[in-house]
């Protein structure tokens, strides 16, 4: 349902991290990693943010983006499915999407301002081209629910609603999305894992305010702990690594 | 639509070939067309060769891609489900001419055209066994629709559909999804989108220039589709000034006044803070109408639950607005005749039962859109192919289970809404136990609740466009 998280496509859709971790056949023949695929990933959502700034794209619209970046590469290879344009052409999507549309062509001006590198120029034919085939590769499921969304009740409702909790939760739950987590969990829990990791950060002793949740504490540290686990590795995904990963989709085989 | 459904025509195919994936349909023609496109009538080649009415949305000219009405739509389509609702079977790409076509189960009829029969053809009303069926069937599906956050922003006779022979003969189907929202949290007001709602069905605080767009601008539609219903002519037929983008639709209001009488502050308290009310003071202050009773125009008496029913629907104050919900809690529902699943047909038939006349066909048009040279042929029944093409996409599945409704129900109580509630949520992700994802949904939702339309406005809109069917 549009509202109804639970009888949703998202819900409906949601995987395991096992499913997720699975690197296509086509670019495992490159010699694509789990690692690279992760980083590769990582690094086209950040891009995907990076071009939403210049266009002034709304945050809510760049997790939707994202979120069907990562969709299309449970489903698709790396090789068929360039990063390079599948990363313009969700965010152009995911606009159309969230009702905040904008034309192919500023997209395409901003790529261009980007990217440097000459084969990654994409003209507004490839953008509409891609778009039909990221549909097709979504499945036509369009609606993402999001963490954000219950962030600001949670907050409130434990009472840590203060303004550096605000921000500190709503960049953790920025941060999400350079994983696939919101592939494999229910939004409510990343939020919910996000106000664990600041709570604990700002010593905010909220303790009982989880256990009065029915939730299931176990995955929400579960999650808190891949976040952490994530923020921990973050200086080891360095430039170089990234691309050493591209390079290796780009080669033939 | 079931898994990966979606079908892909060989790329190297020549736009004059048919594709691929349209080989599983035999076309029998258009059926309508639009803005957006055209649609076609078409069978699925293996039996039970059930009609499919399919939606071809062409590659907008502006180099913009897949229109985000079509996004819109589908994203909407693939999420919902219900009896009353259109069923959208389909979605298939053609790469070679970059279009999108959109596969329904076909609707014979709709309430436009129902209508527009018994005005022109068979000289008397709409039975109240039919009337009261298909405004129970619609309220339930927008009810439905409402419960999941989606306003529809533009119900009217011709997106109301009932489908024809077959399991679901008489059932209504809520269709063109174009313009519908989910309301929950819009990134921008909505009447940056252009469009809304045909003016004669348009609500009142819509054509004051309100800010607030909420589920309750349907039911006001739902009313005047109510009186059209029993008295074959559109309850409130105003005028449409076209002069500007977004024109003050005062003849619109004028018309509601002449009927309901003039609003007050009394009445609907927040009146005084709608743009409009202050723009044309002299017009829309001023004017003091005599009403001339809504119970005179739809010819019922002033204490019969239909008059009580249809008042609450034309209740100016949208907050005091009847809710879909409540309307099919109604005492109008709960006196016979009883509303049936077939709105055509009684079980214990009371009044003779009208054929309609199907819809009119236009065979010589390919899916392209083409029209060949082969001398037009009649195929319809009756009536013409006017501009005013009714949503031809509906629902005309005879052969597959329809999970929530028992086959057989004939009747249906209120009280059977209980049977459209949402399925419970299946324990699809084994890393969450169910238990626990069930105890924090609640919550969760009641949360959305609170948080009811935060801040959307709808503080003008273009001139709707009549022949915006697709």
């Amino acid at each position: 349902m549009a509202s109804n998280f639970w009888t949703s496509t998202h819900y409906k859709e949601l995987k395991d991290p096992e499913e997720i971790n699975v690197v296509n056949p086509i670019d495992a023949q490159r010699g694509i990693s789990v690692e690279d695929f992760r980083l590769i990933k990582l690094h086209m959502s950040n891009y995907i943010s990076k071009l939403a700034q210049h266009i002034k794209i709304r945050q809510r619209v760049v997790a939707t983006a994202v979120t069907y970046m990562r969709r299309v590469y449970t489903r698709k290879s790396l090789t068929e499915y360039e990063p390079q344009l599948v990363a313009p052409t969700c965010l152009y999507l995911a606009c159309k999407a969230e009702e905040s549309v904008i034309h192919a062509k500023l997209i395409v001006f901003y790529i261009k301002k980007l990217y440097a590198d000459e084969k990654f120029r994409y003209e507004i034919k490839d953008i509409l081209e891609m778009e039909m085939k990221i549909l097709e590769a979504l499945n036509f499921y369009l609606v993402v629910f999001h963490p954000y969304r219950s962030l600001p009740e949670f907050l409130q409702d434990s009472g840590i609603n203060d303004t550096s909790m605000t921000h500190l939760t709503w960049g953790l739950v920025n941060d999400t999305y350079r994983m696939d987590l919101i592939l494999i969990h229910p939004p409510f829990l990343i939020t919910l894992a996000c106000i664990y990791i600041a709570s604990v950060h700002k010593e905010k002793d909220i303790r009982t305010w989880f256990e009065e949740l029915s939730v299931d504490m176990n995955i929400v540290k579960n999650i808190a702990m891949e976040i952490l686990d994530f923020y921990e590795n973050h200086r080891l995904f360095t430039e170089e690594r990234v691309h050493a990963a591209f390079n290796k989709l780009a080669t033939n085989s | 639509m079931g898994d990966g459904s979606s079908t892909r025509s060989n790329s190297s195919n020549s736009s004059t070939e048919k594709p691929e994936w349209l080989q599983q349909y035999n076309l029998v023609g258009k059926i309508g067309e639009g803005t957006y496109g055209l649609v076609f009538l078409a069978r699925t080649k293996t039996p039970p060769k059930r009609p499919i009415a399919i939606k071809k949305f062409k590659q907008s000219k502006d180099g913009d891609g897949v229109s985000p009405t079509a996004i819109r739509e589908i994203m909407l389509l693939r999420e919902i489900s219900h009896e009353n609702v259109v069923k959208l079977v389909n979605v298939h790409i053609n790469f070679s001419d970059m279009s999108l076509y959109l596969a329904f189960d076909y609707a014979e009829y709709d309430l436009y055209e129902i209508i527009r029969h018994h005005r022109d053809k068979v000289g008397h009303s709409i039975n109240t066994y039919t009337v009261k069926s298909l405004l129970w069937q619609l309220l339930n599906g927008l009810n439905y629709l409402h419960s999941n956050w989606i306003i529809h922003r533009d119900l009217k006779p011709s997106n109301i559909l009932v489908m024809g022979d077959g399991e679901e003969h008489g059932i209504v189907k809520i269709a063109d999804f174009g313009l519908a929202r989910i309301y929950q949290a819009p990134l921008k007001p909505l009447s940056d989108n252009g469009v809304v709602v045909t003016i004669w069905y348009r609500a009142p605080e819509l054509l004051l220039g309100s800010k607030h767009y909420t589920s309750a601008v349907d039911m006001w539609a739902v009313g005047c589709i109510f009186a059209e219903l029993l008295t074959l002519k559109p309850l409130f037929q105003g005028a449409e000034a076209k002069s500007a983008p977004n024109p003050f639709q005062l003849d619109q209001l004028d018309k509601i006044f002449k009927i309901l009488g003039h609003p007050t502050m009394d009445k609907w308290p927040t009146l005084v803070n709608l743009p409009h009310w202050h723009t044309d003071v002299q017009h829309i202050q001023a004017r003091k109408y005599d009403s001339v009773g809504l119970h005179n125009v739809v010819h019922l008496n002033q204490k019969s639950p239909a008059y009580d029913l249809l008042s609450k629907m034309l209740e100016y104050d949208p907050l005091k607005r009847i809710t879909a919900s409540q309307a099919l809690e109604h005492e109008y529902f709960r006196m016979d005749p009883l509303p049936g699943r077939n709105a055509f047909v009684a079980t214990q038939p009371m009044e003779k039962n009208v054929n309609y006349p199907t819809r009119p066909v236009d065979t010589n048009t390919d899916f392209e859109g083409t029209t060949s040279i082969n001398p037009p042929q009649a195929v319809a029944a009756a009536g013409n192919v006017a501009g005013n093409m009714a949503g031809a996409h509906g629902m005309g599945n005879r052969s597959m289970p329809r999970p929530m409704v028992a086959h057989n129900m004939q009747r249906m109580q209120p009280q059977g809404m209980m049977a459209y509630n949402f399925p419970a949520q299946a324990g699809m992700n084994p890393s969450v136990p169910l238990q626990q994802q069930r105890g924090m949904g609640q919550p969760h939702q009641q949360q959305q609740l609170r948080r009811k339309d935060p801040g959307m406005g709808m503080s003008g809109y273009a001139p709707p466009n009549k022949t915006r069917r697709l």
